[in-house]
């Protein structure tokens, strides 16, 4: 009885039984929702979600109430530095990554120093940044749009490179591994959950918590830049508030996925499931005619309720 | 005369534990009463059942000659008892007279707060104490700008304010300098003056011999001696606290003696309260770090291990400067640390048995990738030779015992064996079978080369494993007790301030 109320509180098994039943949902609504391409197209937009939460999935494991609320305008940020850098031209694809993940990941460290070393509270350091970059889109961009996507990104993100399935799922299905086997097998991942569980005892295990948690954030800025280039492979062009839509969402990828928003518990697969349950949900609630408030609510009335389904878990008190 | 307070007769258990074993009390009006005995003595308790904190079993108080009602703080003050808080208990931005009338202030007829009587009744209270108040200490003055010594006496006066006929001062000069408890002696005296009593604990001895004028001395729940101040000395009261089998009797230990080179050489150390300290260990020693409560045992394990570095100073391991500035520096010279206090200092909750082991060990060999096969076995063996019970590596943490989470976070220095183990009161609140293991754990690591240093708050823990203790009071090494002088009578005598 125990062992089958312990696997109905498993964050991964929540996910996936959600995924099916919003499927069968969708399918019944709208006939043609759960076609193979249609599948595709959701996961395209949920790879596209699940690597800005990935970024999120790390500060928010890191604990001491992580939070990366910058990560939109990161991503915002990134569309346009890579649509300026590429301007349709597909030998600068390199360069425009690697200037958007440079970009993203010093931002975020600068994140990481105010949070660690300046003792702000995540929730306030990376609003602020927010405030900061998207002000200093509109200085730099003149609130105009500007810079738009080479082709081949356009089809790494849109079109099918192996078996009907665009680039960037399996560049997903690599972080998702990677990921993995970085939180499971490796010292860096031991640190994140021992920092996030009890910071305290991790620096008396010998752990360089702050530098960490620095690391962490600037992670979060980097896989931020990284999304911001998908978004405008997706979209074609850039405008300065496109990567808005992605703060909220990608924490609540991270919350379905199980990770505990205070920190040491959780993992990427989760969220990455997460990420796609959202995605399926905004979907069929688009197909029922739900306009943008009526899903915003519906956001936060998930993450509200899962908050209360995961909060219930016993929590083993040492 | 009848005296102010009598409580006669009075137990209280806390589960199986008996705290308090037919204890008595008596205080004269206008007396200076010091209560003294070893921690878990029983004092505080029998001053929490006075103040109304905590209720007897059985017993009877009496408050001038009848009984008294104290089932509450609330009335234990109207009965005329209070209870002194050290600091705390004052909102920096409200007023001297504020925080003194906060909860009760007196109101108008409209029911507002009516200032003018908290201006009067605190003016009135101030004259009480005016050879001591100084400078700008007024109703109006905000208790932020006051100094610390006007501090402690609007903490003083907030008492007042209830007009009690007792008040206890529960180790009330623990955190003063020198200068500060004059001060506050100087009103205790005041008190003192006006009729009112003090029951006055301290584990400063040159204290209570300074201020009081009647000593009772508890020892294990029973009140077993009552003096005049002025007609005993220092010997007698301790030998009344430690005993009269804990005085005599000689150590059962087998002294092994101490030999060979000191291995571990301290010199100067200092931190925010300590020191500076210098001192050397050997190998194969066990030595202790003895005294009361807060004297800087903590800081000086805590500075050893780079936790919370020395201001200044040097520490020597086997002729290496192994001066720690953060743990990693202490964990490459295998140096290791274990806290008392797991839930603040080792556990890392919800995260499994074996994470919680092997984390020190990927730091200390520089590991970046988990040999999980390696490591598992390693473990497993390192936690069976503990006699750890456990359901396997992957269970989480909180899934143990508090003896067997303790022998699982000793374990994660156990791989290879430390050089120096550094125990910061490591069986605080585990069963007894687990304290044993623990005994023989660090004998056996002693055995083999190691130098062990543990500080322990309970004195039997020390004087049954250590070769060697050293005393420390104020941040200071008061007394180096080995052999025939590491018994219970000096430890305490030392520990109290007294030293030979």
């Amino acid at each position: 009885m125990n062992r089958f109320v312990d696997l109905a509180k498993n964050p991964l098994l929540i996910s996936s039984v959600a995924i099916l039943a919003l499927l069968v949902i969708g399918e019944l609504v709208s006939p043609g929702f759960a076609r193979g391409d249609q599948i595709v197209r959701l996961l395209t937009v949920s790879a596209i979600l699940g690597i800005a939460a990935a970024g999120q999935n790390l500060v928010i494991l890191g604990g001491r109430e992580g939070i990366d609320l910058s990560i939109g305008a990161v991503i915002s940020l990134g569309a346009v530095i890579a649509g300026n850098v590429m301007n349709g031209s597909d030998a600068a694809i390199p360069l425009a990554f690697a200037a958007a993940c440079c970009a993203g990941f010093l931002i975020g460290l600068v994140n990481g120093l105010g949070v660690t070393y300046l003792r702000i509270p995540p929730l306030v350091m990376t609003l602020g940044m927010m405030g900061v970059i998207q002000g200093g889109l509109v200085v730099l961009s003149r609130g105009v749009p500007s810079g738009n996507a080479a082709p081949a990104l356009m089809a790494f993100v849109n079109r099918s490179a192996f078996l009907g399935i665009p680039g960037i799922l399996f560049v997903w299905a690599a972080i998702v591994v990677l990921m993995a086997l970085m939180l499971k097998r490796t010292r860096f991942g031991w640190s994140i959950y021992a920092i996030g569980s009890n910071e305290n005892a991790a620096v008396l295990t010998g752990l360089p918590a702050r530098r960490i948690r620095v690391l962490l954030y600037g992670l979060a800025g980097l896989f931020g830049g990284f999304t911001g280039v998908c978004v405008i492979g997706y979209t074609g062009n850039s405008f300065i508030s496109v990567g808005d839509q992605y703060v909220l969402p990608s924490v609540i990828a991270v919350v379905i996925g199980g990770t505990s928003l205070s920190g040491g518990a959780g993992s990427y697969t989760g969220t990455a499931l997460g990420a796609i349950a959202l995605i399926l949900l905004q979907s069929v609630l688009t197909t029922l005619n739900l306009e943008f408030w009526g899903r915003q609510v519906i956001f936060g009335v998930t993450l509200l309720l899962l908050m209360l389904l995961y909060g219930r878990q016993a929590r083993l008190r040492v | 005369m009848q005296p102010v307070l009598r409580a006669s007769d009075i137990s209280k258990s806390f589960g199986a534990v008996r705290a308090l074993d037919k204890a008595r009390l008596t205080v004269e009006r206008g007396e200076i009463h010091a209560l003294l005995g070893a921690n878990g003595c029983g004092k505080s308790t029998l001053c929490k059942i006075i103040a109304g904190t905590v209720g007897r079993d059985t017993g009877e108080v009496l408050i001038d000659g009848k009984a008294a009602a104290l089932g509450s703080p609330r009335l234990a003050e109207a009965e005329g008892v209070a209870l002194f808080y050290q600091e705390l208990s004052l909102v920096p931005q409200l007023s001297v007279g504020e925080n003194i009338f906060l909860g009760r202030e007196p109101r108008e007829r409209l029911g507002f707060t009516d200032r003018a009587a908290i201006a009067r009744e605190t003016e009135a209270l101030i004259a009480r104490v005016a050879a001591v108040a100084g400078k700008g200490f007024t109703p109006d003055a905000r208790v932020a700008d006051l100094t610390p010594d006007q501090r402690q006496l609007a903490e003083i006066l907030k008492v007042l304010a209830r007009q009690p006929k007792i008040i206890i001062f529960d180790e009330a000069t623990a955190t003063l300098d020198r200068r500060q408890v004059e001060v506050f002696f100087d009103i205790l005296r005041e008190l003192k003056a006006e009729g009112v009593s003090s029951i006055f604990i301290s584990h400063r001895m040159d204290e209570v011999f300074a201020i009081a004028d009647r000593i009772t001395v508890m020892r294990n729940g029973q009140t077993v001696a009552e003096f005049a101040a002025t007609e005993t000395d220092r010997y007698a009261v301790v030998y009344a606290m430690v005993g009269e089998t804990g005085a005599i009797a000689a150590s059962v230990r087998d002294h092994r003696p101490l030999e060979g080179d000191a291995r571990l050489v301290v010199e100067g150390a200092r931190a925010a309260r300590l020191g500076p300290v210098s001192f050397t260990a050997r190998c194969g020693e066990i030595l202790g770090l003895g005294g009361l409560q807060g004297q800087g045992q903590k800081a000086l394990l805590a500075g050893l291990f780079g936790a919370e570095p020395f201001q200044s100073g040097h520490v020597s391991l086997d002729g290496v400067d192994v001066t720690a500035g953060r743990p990693a520096d202490a964990m490459a010279h295998r140096i290791a640390y274990v806290s008392g206090d797991r839930g603040r200092d080792s556990a890392l909750p919800g995260r499994s048995i074996f994470e919680n082991t092997a984390i020190a060990s990927l730091v200390r060999e520089r590991r970046h990738v988990i040999p999980g096969a390696l490591f598992r076995e390693r473990f497993a063996d390192v936690l069976a030779g503990l006699n750890t019970r456990y359901a396997g590596l992957d269970a989480p943490i909180g899934s143990l015992s508090g003896g067997n989470q303790q022998k699982v976070f000793i374990s994660r220095w156990l791989s290879p064996a430390p050089g120096l183990l550094l125990l910061d009161d490591p069986t605080k609140g585990i069963d007894l079978g687990a304290k044993g293991d623990f005994y023989l754990l660090a004998r056996k690591l002693a055995d083999e080369g190691a130098t062990v240093i543990i500080y322990s708050s309970e004195d039997s823990e020390l004087l049954s494993l250590c070769d060697r203790v050293l005393v420390l009071n104020g941040g200071a090494i008061t007394a180096d007790l080995t052999g025939d002088r590491l018994t219970p009578f000096e430890l305490t005598r030392a520990s109290y301030g007294d030293a030979a």
